[in-house]
């Protein structure tokens, strides 16, 4: 396991309508990528069937180093605050090749 | 009897059979982008063939029709948040973004109400199309006022310190919603093919009639057939919308489509054809463009609330009562 590295990985659950503002925190938190994929699902807002734009939800992939992980938590707090659905949760993941997630300008 | 018959149109018949489609739990699925797709088309289509007739209409009256969207798109969502405010059954916050719906429009009962019009060989001005247009936006900074205004009150008599810096941001959040509403996609898409339309040479507007008309209704039948699905699934939740907001959603296009028709007749002196169409605008709610905006701006708002009303209840209720309705109050109106 000498090859392997530990970071943390956070995913976030949400409305399509959210992406720009993530990625904005996501980038000001100097994270070094992002993987979105679309998702369809269930939850207090109700089915979201990925027909129409507002009911499409999408999957947020990040991988950043713990001491980086904070700042991002606590934007996403304050978006959780203001009322908007979304799910987050963190994970401890082993990387490859950790130079692939030191901040950098994507 | 006759408005039954008048129903008979392939468009609504194929949202009726969307419709039953999930109700009888077809296993039917269809692409997700579908209904994005051909909501481009039909939005690109109606406005090219609606920018070329307006080319040759009348400024004065386009001008006109543009004002009194804009009045009509302020003062519905005012109408739809008191209403709403006097049921009870909801807070201010569900009560601002409900309204925004109803103050803006949908282009899917707008085109349905050409599919009518077109079946009964009734003729219709264009400008009730640069008034879909326009009215698509002044809803959502309605909605995100009475929101902010909520919110401050709120903030009040819970007796917020922090509410400088929450003004602050509201005024930040207010700019980039400002922009939303007016780039908004389907606001660029049907302005911009508008003028397009508008200032094209005929001969290149010829090549393109095949894909402005021949396959124009048929696709609007695909895109109702989807509409009629999604209709049925959000109406599913109409048990948690409660009964009392189930009838707002069928008085309120009753009240929008009352006032538009008078708006059309008295102001703008349109024809039967007209008058029914600016109805269709005063009585149908938004589920394109203002739910993302809501979603953004008023988070406290639930959006299975908005969207089950505008989309399970409204619009269903528009293509088969309000329709032909308002056709019959055009003519109340045309021949006094």
């Amino acid at each position: 396991m000498h090859r392997l590295f530990p970071k943390k990985h956070v995913t976030i659950i949400t409305s399509d309508v959210l992406e720009d503002k993530i990625i904005g925190y996501i980038r000001a938190r100097g994270a070094s990528g992002y993987t979105i994929v679309r998702a369809r699902g269930a939850g207090s807002s109700g089915e979201q069937s990925g027909l129409l734009d507002v009911d499409t939800n999408i999957k947020i992939h990040i991988i950043m180093p713990a001491d980086r992980l904070t700042g991002l938590l606590d934007d996403i707090e304050r978006l959780l605050n203001k009322g908007h659905h979304l799910i987050l949760f963190v994970s401890d993941v082993d990387v490859l090749a950790p130079e692939k997630f030191e901040p950098s300008a994507f | 009897m006759s408005a039954l018959s008048n129903l008979l149109i392939p468009a609504v018949l194929f949202f009726a059979l969307g419709f039953l489609a999930r109700v009888v739990k077809s296993d039917l699925r269809l692409p997700p982008d579908m209904a994005k797709m051909l909501s481009i088309y039909l939005l690109v289509a109606i406005g090219l063939h609606g920018g070329y007739e307006l080319g040759k209409a009348d400024l004065g009256t386009a001008i006109n029709s543009v004002v009194w969207a804009v009045i009509l798109g302020f003062t519905l969502p005012v109408i739809g948040y008191a209403l709403l405010l006097i049921t009870r059954k909801v807070d201010t916050m569900n009560a601002a973004a409900i309204a925004a719906h109803y103050g803006s429009v949908s282009a899917g009962t707008f085109l349905t109400a050409i599919a009518y019009l077109d079946n009964l060989g009734i003729s219709y001005e264009s400008y009730p199309l640069i008034m879909l247009a326009v009215m698509e936006s002044p809803a959502i900074i309605v909605g995100l006022l009475l929101a902010s205004y909520s919110r401050q009150k709120q903030a009040r008599a819970s007796g917020a310190t922090n509410l400088s810096v929450q003004s602050g941001e509201n005024k930040q959040q207010l700019t980039t919603l400002l922009h939303e509403a007016f780039t908004n996609g389907s606001v660029i898409l049907l302005i911009g093919s508008m003028i397009i339309g508008a200032i094209a040479a005929p001969s290149g507007m010829q090549k393109l009639y095949p894909f402005i008309n021949d396959i124009f209704m048929g696709v609007l039948c695909l895109f109702l057939f989807e509409m009629g699905m999604e209709a049925a699934r959000k109406i599913k939740e109409f048990r948690k919308v409660g009964m009392v907001l189930v009838v707002f959603g069928m008085l309120m296009p009753l009240i929008g489509g009352l006032l538009a028709a008078t708006v059309a007749h008295l102001a703008l002196g349109f024809g039967v054809g007209g008058i029914l169409l600016v109805a269709v605008l005063g009585a149908s709610a938004s589920y394109i463009a203002v739910p993302p905006a809501m979603r953004l701006a008023v988070p406290e708002a639930n959006p299975s609330f908005y969207l089950t009303l505008s989309l399970g209840i409204t619009f269903p209720f528009n293509v088969v009562i309000g329709i032909p309705l308002y056709h019959q109050l055009a003519i109340q109106l045309a021949g006094s």
